[in-house]
C-alpha cells in the first residue's frame, strides 16, 4: 500500500518534468531542471522496494518472498536494533547475527560457541538476562517472554553471576559489610536466587550448563550474603536439572557447595541419561558429598568428574576409589587441591589395578607421601590404560621418587607424569622422564600408520 | 607432524576433487580439466622415466630435508613443553603455597582450639572460685570483710576479663595477621598472574621466533637442496649434450665417406650403362629399318582388306535393310495375328462362357429329365406291375369263365348225347383245363449260372448245352478261365481283396461275374455267344497265320484254345463288345425298362383258340339240327302249356263263380 503511493509520488514528480518540456512548444526532449540529475544517479525501483521493505521490516517482514540476490541485499542492510520476536524465527542468515552480536558486545570469539553467530547471539542474550535477573522484583516474564524465541537456538549457558533478591534497597546501597552481614544471613528464604526451573525444561537443545551463585564485580558492596547458596536454591536447581534430559555438562563453581547440597543435586542427578561431565570446583564438599558422588559414579554416564579445590579428605577418596574399582566409563578424575592425603592416594592405587578406562588422573597438592607412591608405583606396573597423572606438591620424597622410578620402568602407556615439587631425586626425576619420552614415541608409532592408512 | 597433515590435505582433496557426474555445470568443467592435467603429468612423468637414477638421489635429498624437518619438529615439541612447565610451574607454585597454607591453618586451628579449650577451663576454674568466694562473702558480716572479698572478687573478676581481653586481642591479631596475609596473597597472586601473563606472551614470542627461525632454515634447507639438484641435474644435461654433439659430428663424418663412395660408384656404373646404351641403339636401328618394311607391306594389304571390307560392308547394309523392311512386316503381321488372336481369345471365352451356361443349363434339364425319368420308370414299374396283376386276374377270370363255359358246353354236349341222342359221349382232350393262371414264362439260365456250371465241369449236364458252334464244355471252361486270369483287371481291387479267403473256384466265380457285368454280358446265351466268337476270331487269326506261315497243319480246338494270346484276348474282347455286346445291352436294357415280363401274345392267342375251339365243327352242326328240332318240340309243348293255362283259367273262373254263387246264396239267405 505504501510502496503504490511511492511510486506514484515518483511518477507525478516525472510527469511534472515531461509537462514542463511539452509546455515548451512540444518538443520531444527532457530538459532537466537539475544540471547534476542524470539517469545513472536515478535509483532502480526493486532497490527503492527493497529499502522500503528494509525500512518497514518491523511492521510488515517479507523475507523468504524475495529473490535470493535481493534476500541478501535486505540481510546486509537490516539493522541489528529490530525486535527479537521478528527476527529471531525469520532469519537464519549467520552474516546478520554476527553484525548483531559486534553491535552489542564488540569482540568475540566465536569458537566456543559451534561457530554459530546465532547461537552466541542468544545464548548470550540469556545468560544476560539471566544474570541481571533479580527475584521479586524482576518480571519473571521477561524470561519467558525470551523462552520461545531462542530456545531453539540456545545449546550451552554459561551463568557467570546470580544476584540476590533486594531485601531492602536503601540498606543495601548504604550499609558497611560487617553489620549487615550477620543480620541477612538470618533471614534465608528471601535469600533465593533465580529459579531455574522455569527455564530449564523449556530448552530443548540445551547440553551445557555452567552456574556460579555470586556476584559479580559488587567492589566495595561485598557481603558476605551475596555469595550464599540457600538449600531452597540447591532444590530448585536439583529438580531443574534432573529435570532436562539432554544436558551432557554441569559445572558449578565458587559457590559454597557442602555436603548437604552436594548430596541433594548428586541424588537429582541420579540415573540421568546424557550427563557426561560433572564440575564441582572450588567449593566445599567433604567426605560426605564424596561419597554421594562415589555413588553417582556407577548411576550414571559421567566420563569426566573434577572436584578440584574441595575439602575430601581420606573417607571420601576411598569411597570415590570403590567406585572407581567397578567403573567403566569415567576417562578423567581431578582431585587437584584436596586433602586425601596417604589413606585416599593408597586406596585410589588399589582402584587403578582394576580399572581399565580411566586415562586421566590429577592428584596434585593432596598430602600425600610415601606409602601412596609405592601403592601407585604397583599401580602403575599393572594398569595399562592411564597415559597422564600428575602427583604435584605432594610430599614423596626420595624413596618415593625411586619407588615410582621402579614401577615407570615397568609401564608403557604412561605418557605425562607430572612430579614437580615432590621432593624427588634429580636423577630420578629424569629417569622417569626418559621412560616418558620412550612410551610418548612408541604410541606415537602406534598412532603414525593408523594416521596413515 | 608436517608430513602427516600434508597427507591428510592431500585425501581431502582427494575427497573433494569435483566429480565427472556433478550436477554442476562448472564442476564437471573443473574435472575435466583436472583430468587432462593428471593425462599430461602422467606423460610428462613417463617421458622422464628413464633418468631414474636421479629420482632416487632426489629421494636421497628429500629424506635429508625431511629429516630436517623431523629434528624441527621435535626441538619445537620440546621447547612447547617447556614453556608449557613453565608457565605451569606457576599455578603449581601457587597450588604448593596453597597447601602449605592450608596446612598452616589447620595447625592454627587446632593451636588456637587448644588454647581456646586452656582458656575455657582456666577461666571455668577461677570462675568457679569466683562463685566459692560469693558464698563465702555471703558468710561474712563485717563490711570491712565484706568490702575485702569484694575487692578481691573484683579483682579475680578483672584477672578473668583480662585473660579473656588478652585472648581477644591475640586473636584480633591473628585475625589482622591473616588479613595481612590474605592481602599479601592477593598481591602475590596478582603477581604471580602477572609473571604468568609475562611468561606466557614471552613464550608466545620465543615461541614465534623460533617458529620463524625454524621456518626459515627448513626454507634455507630446502632452497639448497634445490640448488644442488639444480646443478646437478644441469651437469648431467650438458653432459649428456655433449654426449650427443660429439655422436653427431663423428655420424656426419662417417656419412660423407660413404657418400663419396658412393659417388664413385655411381661414376662407374654411369660409364658402363652408357657403353652398353650405344650398343642397344645400333642394334635397335637396324631392326627399326626391318620393321619398317614389315609395316610398309601390312599396310598394303591393310589397304586391300579395307576394300574387301567396304564392298562386304555395303552388301551387309543392303541386307540389313531388306531384313528391316521384312521385319517391320512381320512385326506388322504379328500385330494383326495378335489382333486375331485376342479377338478369339474373347470369342472363346465367350464362347466358353456360353457354353458354360448352356452346360449348365443341359446339365439342369438332364437331372430334370432324369429325375423325370427315374418317376417315369417309377411309373412304368409300378403300372406294369399293376397291368400284370391285373392282366392275371382277368386272365384268370377269362379263364375260369372260358372253363366254365367250356364245362357248361361238355355238360350240354354230354346231356345232348347222353339224353337227347342216346348216344356215348367222349370228353375230348382238355390239356388247358389242368393249368390255371398266367402262361408261364420260360427263364432264361444266366451268364453267371451258365459259367458256375461250366466251371464245375459236369459232363452229364452239357449235352443239351452243346450249341450248334460245337463248342464243347471244355473249351468254353478254359475260356473262362482265361478270362478269369486275364480280364483282373475288370474286377475292383476291393473285391480282390475280399476274395482272397475263398476257395478257387468261387473267386474266379465271382471274378467272372464282375468281368461279365463290366462286359455286359448276361445270359448263358450270351457267354456260348462269346466263346463262339472267340473261336472264330481265332480261326480268322490263325487263318491269318496260316497264310503267313502256311503251316497247314490241322489243330485241335484244345490246342488253339491254349494258343489264345493274351493280347489277342483283349482285341478279340473289345471286337466282341464292340459287336454284339452293345445292342445286346441296348436291348436288354430296354426289356429290363419296359416290362418287368417278356411276355409273348403270340402263345396266348393259340391257347384262347384251343378253349374255344374246344368243341369241333361236327358238333356244332349236330347242335344246329338238334336246335331246329327242338325249337319245334318247343312250340309244339308252348301250345299245350297255353291250352293248359286256359283250362287252368276257366277252372279257376268256375271256382270263382261258383264261390260267388255261393256267397250270394249266403246273403240272400242272410
Amino acid at each position: 500500500m505504501s510502496f503504490s503511493s511511492m511510486s506514484r509520488s515518483q511518477s507525478s514528480q516525472r510527469s511534472g518534468v515531461m509537462n514542463s518540456a511539452s509546455d515548451g512548444q512540444k518538443r520531444r526532449s527532457i530538459i532537466a531542471e537539475d544540471h547534476e540529475w542524470s539517469l545513472a544517479l536515478v535509483p532502480l525501483l526493486t532497490t527503492l522496494c527493497l529499502q522500503h521493505i528494509i525500512k518497514h521490516f518491523e511492521e510488515k517482514p517479507i523475507l523468504h518472498e524475495l529473490q535470493p540476490s535481493f534476500k541478501t541485499y535486505v540481510l546486509q542492510r537490516l539493522p541489528a536494533s529490530l525486535p527479537l520476536t521478528i527476527t529471531a524465527n525469520l532469519i537464519s542468515d549467520e552474516s546478520y547475527w554476527k553484525r548483531c552480536c559486534e553491535a552489542r558486545w564488540g569482540l568475540a570469539d566465536i569458537s566456543t560457541y559451534d561457530n554459530s553467530w546465532k547461537q552466541m547471539f542468544f545464548e548470550r542474550h540469556l545468560q544476560s538476562i539471566i544474570e541481571l535477573f533479580i527475584p521479586d522484583t524482576t518480571d519473571t516474564k521477561t524470561v519467558l517472554d525470551v523462552l520461545p524465541l531462542c530456545q531453539n537456538y540456545v545449546k550451552q549457558l554459561r551463568v557467570s553471576q546470580l544476584l540476590p533478591p533486594i531485601k531492602e534497597p536503601s540498606r543495601f546501597d548504604e550499609d558497611d559489610g560487617s553489620e549487615s552481614a550477620s543480620d541477612m544471613g538470618s533471614d534465608g528464604p528471601s535469600m533465593d536466587h533465580f529459579d531455574f526451573r522455569m527455564l530449564l525444561d523449556k530448552l530443548p537443545n540445551l547440553k551445557e550448563l555452567s552456574v556460579v551463585y555470586c556476584v559479580k564485580g559488587c567492589g566495595m558492596n561485598f557481603e558476605w550474603n551475596l555469595f550464599e547458596f540457600t538449600f531452597r536454591d540447591c532444590e530448585s536447581l536439583a529438580k531443574a536439572l534432573n529435570s532436562c534430559k539432554t544436558l551432557q555438562v554441569f559445572r558449578i563453581h565458587r559457590s559454597k557447595v557442602d555436603d548437604e547440597k552436594c548430596c541433594v543435586i548428586v541424588n537429582h542427578l541420579l540415573d540421568h541419561p546424557s550427563l557426561q561431565e560433572l564440575d564441582f570446583s572450588h567449593n566445599h564438599i567433604s567426605d560426605r558429598g564424596a561419597r554421594a558422588i562415589a555413588k553417582l559414579l556407577n548411576r550414571s554416564q559421567l566420563k569426566t568428574l573434577i572436584v578440584c579445590n574441595n575439602q575430601i579428605r581420606g573417607a571420601g577418596a576411598q569411597a570415590l576409589a570403590h567406585a572407581l574399582a567397578k567403573n567403566n566409563t569415567l576417562t578423567s578424575l581431578n582431585l587437584r587441591l584436596n586433602r586425601i592425603a596417604d589413606e585416599g592416594g593408597q586406596a585410589l592405587a588399589q582402584a587403578l589395578i582394576k580399572n581399565k578406562t580411566l586415562v586421566n588422573l590429577h592428584l596434585g597438592g593432596n598430602n600425600m607421601t610415601e606409602p601412596a607412591a609405592v601403592a601407585l608405583s604397583q599401580a602403575l606396573v599393572e594398569n595399562c590404560a592411564l597415559k597422564s597423572l600428575n602427583l604435584c606438591n605432594n610430599r614423596l620424597g626420595a624413596d618415593g621418587g625411586k619407588v615410582l622410578e621402579e614401577g615407570m620402568t615397568h609401564n608403557c602407556t604412561l605418557v605425562e607424569c607430572d612430579i614437580r615439587l615432590t621432593d624427588v631425586d634429580q636423577d630420578s626425576e629424569y629417569s622417569i622422564c626418559q621412560a616418558l619420552h620412550a612410551n610418548q614415541i612408541k604410541t606415537k608409532h602406534n598412532h603414525d600408520p593408523s594416521a596413515k592408512v | 607432524m608436517h608430513q602427516t597433515e600434508a597427507f591428510a590435505a592431500g585425501e581431502e582433496a582427494e575427497e573433494l576433487r569435483p566429480s565427472v557426474e556433478s550436477d554442476k555445470k562448472e564442476e564437471r568443467i573443473l574435472a575435466r580439466r583436472l583430468r587432462l592435467a593428471a593425462r599430461k603429468e602422467a606423460q610428462t612423468k613417463q617421458r622422464l622415466g628413464e633418468d631414474d637414477l636421479g629420482k632416487e638421489d632426489v629421494k636421497e635429498e628429500t629424506r635429508k630435508s625431511q629429516k630436517e624437518v623431523e629434528h624441527r619438529e621435535r626441538r619445537m615439541a620440546k621447547l612447547k613443553s617447556d614453556g608449557l612447565e613453565l608457565v605451569t610451574n606457576i599455578q603449581v607454585a601457587a597450588d604448593a603455597r596453597e597447601s602449605d597454607r592450608r596446612t598452616e591453618l589447620e595447625e592454627g586451628h587446632r593451636l588456637r582450639r587448644e588454647k581456646l579449650e586452656n582458656e575455657a577451663k582456666s577461666s571455668q576454674e577461677k570462675f568457679e572460685e569466683i562463685n566459692r568466694k560469693w558464698t563465702d562473702a555471703k558468710m561474712k558480716q563485717t563490711p570491712l570483710d565484706l568490702r575485702d572479698a569484694l575487692s578481691s572478687q573484683q579483682q579475680l573478676c578483672e584477672q578473668i576479663i583480662a585473660d579473656k581481653n588478652k585472648l581477644i586481642s591475640e586473636l584480633q591479631q591473628e585475625l589482622k595477621a591473616s588479613d595481612d596475609r590474605y592481602v599479601k596473597d592477593l598481591k602475590r597472586q596478582a603477581k604471580d598472574i602477572d609473571l604468568l601473563v609475562e611468561r606466557m606472551e614471552e613464550q608466545i614470542s620465543t615461541l614465534k621466533k623460533s617458529y620463524r627461525e625454524d621456518l626459515h632454515q627448513i626454507e634455507n634447507s630446502l632452497d639448497e637442496e634445490r640448488r644442488t639438484l639444480l646443478t646437478k641435474h644441469k651437469k648431467k644435461w650438458e653432459h649428456e649434450r655433449k654426449d650427443r654433439n660429439e655422436k653427431e659430428l663423428k655420424n656426419m663424418m662417417q656419412s660423407l665417406s660413404v657418400m663419396e663412395e658412393y659417388a664413385d660408384l655411381l661414376q662407374k656404373l654411369r660409364v658402363q650403362t652408357a657403353e652398353e646404351y650405344n650398343i642397344d641403339k645400333i642394334r635397335m636401328d637396324t631392326e627399326v629399318q626391318k620393321l619398317r618394311m614389315k609395316v610398309q607391306q601390312t599396310k598394303f594389304n591393310c589397304h586391300m582388306n579395307e576394300e574387301k571390307l567396304d564392298y562386304k560392308y555395303e552388301v551387309l547394309k543392303k541386307k540389313e535393310e531388306e531384313n528391316a523392311i521384312i521385319k517391320s512386316q512381320l512385326k506388322r503381321k504379328i500385330i494383326r495375328m495378335q489382333d486375331v488372336l485376342n479377338n478369339l481369345k474373347s470369342k472363346l471365352t465367350k464362347q466358353e462362357k456360353q457354353s458354360k451356361a448352356g452346360n449348365q443349363s443341359l446339365s439342369n434339364d438332364y437331372t430334370r429329365i432324369s429325375q423325370q425319368y427315374k418317376d417315369m420308370q417309377k411309373k412304368a414299374r409300378h403300372f406294369a406291375a399293376l397291368d400284370a396283376e391285373r392282366l392275371e386276374k382277368l386272365w384268370l377270370m377269362c379263364e375260369d369263365e372260358a372253363k366254365a363255359l367250356t364245362h357248361r358246353a361238355l355238360e350240354t354236349d354230354r346231356v345232348i348225347h347222353e339224353q337227347q341222342l342216346g348216344l356215348e359221349w367222349a370228353s375230348p382232350p382238355l390239356p388247358f383245363m389242368e393249368r390255371s393262371g398266367a402262361v408261364q414264362q420260360k427263364t432264361f439260365r444266366t451268364a453267371t449260372q451258365a459259367a458256375a456250371d461250366t466251371l464245375k465241369g459236369e459232363p452229364e449236364g452239357g449235352l443239351d448245352e452243346d450249341t450248334a458252334a460245337g463248342l464243347n464244355k471244355r473249351t468254353v471252361k478254359s475260356i473262362l478261365e482265361l478270362l478269369c486270369d486275364e480280364m483282373g483287371f475288370l474286377v475292383e481291387s476291393k473285391l480282390l481283396m475280399l476274395l482272397s479267403p475263398l476257395e478257387k473256384n468261387e473267386q474266379s466265380l465271382i471274378k467272372l461275374d464282375a468281368i461279365f457285368s463290366a462286359i455286359g454280358i448276361e445270359s448263358e446265351k450270351d457267354v456260348y455267344k462269346m466263346a463262339e466268337f472267340f473261336m472264330n476270331y481265332r480261326q480268322h487269326e490263325s487263318k491269318y497265320t496260316k497264310d503267313e506261315t502256311a503251316n497247314g497243319q490241322g489243330e485241335s480246338a484244345e490246342e488253339l484254345s491254349n494258343l489264345i494270346h493274351t493280347e489277342d484276348l483283349l482285341a478279340a474282347l473289345k471286337d466282341f463288345t464292340a459287336q454284339f455286346c452293345r445292342q445286346d445291352v441296348h436291348a436288354s436294357h430296354k426289356s429290363s425298362i419296359l416290362g418287368l415280363d417278356m411276355r409273348d401274345d403270340s402263345e396266348d392267342a393259340a391257347y384262347w383258340e384251343s378253349i374255344a375251339n374246344v368243341m369241333p365243327e361236327s358238333k356244332l352242326k349236330l347242335w344246329d339240327a338238334l336246335d331246329t328240332a327242338l325249337n319245334k318240340y318247343h312250340a309244339v309243348l308252348t301250345e299245350r302249356t297255353e291250352l293248359l293255362m286256359e283250362t287252368q283259367n276257366i277252372q279257376q273262373q268256375n271256382s270263382e263263380l261258383r264261390q260267388l254263387l255261393h256267397l250270394y246264396t249266403t246273403s240272400k239267405a242272410q
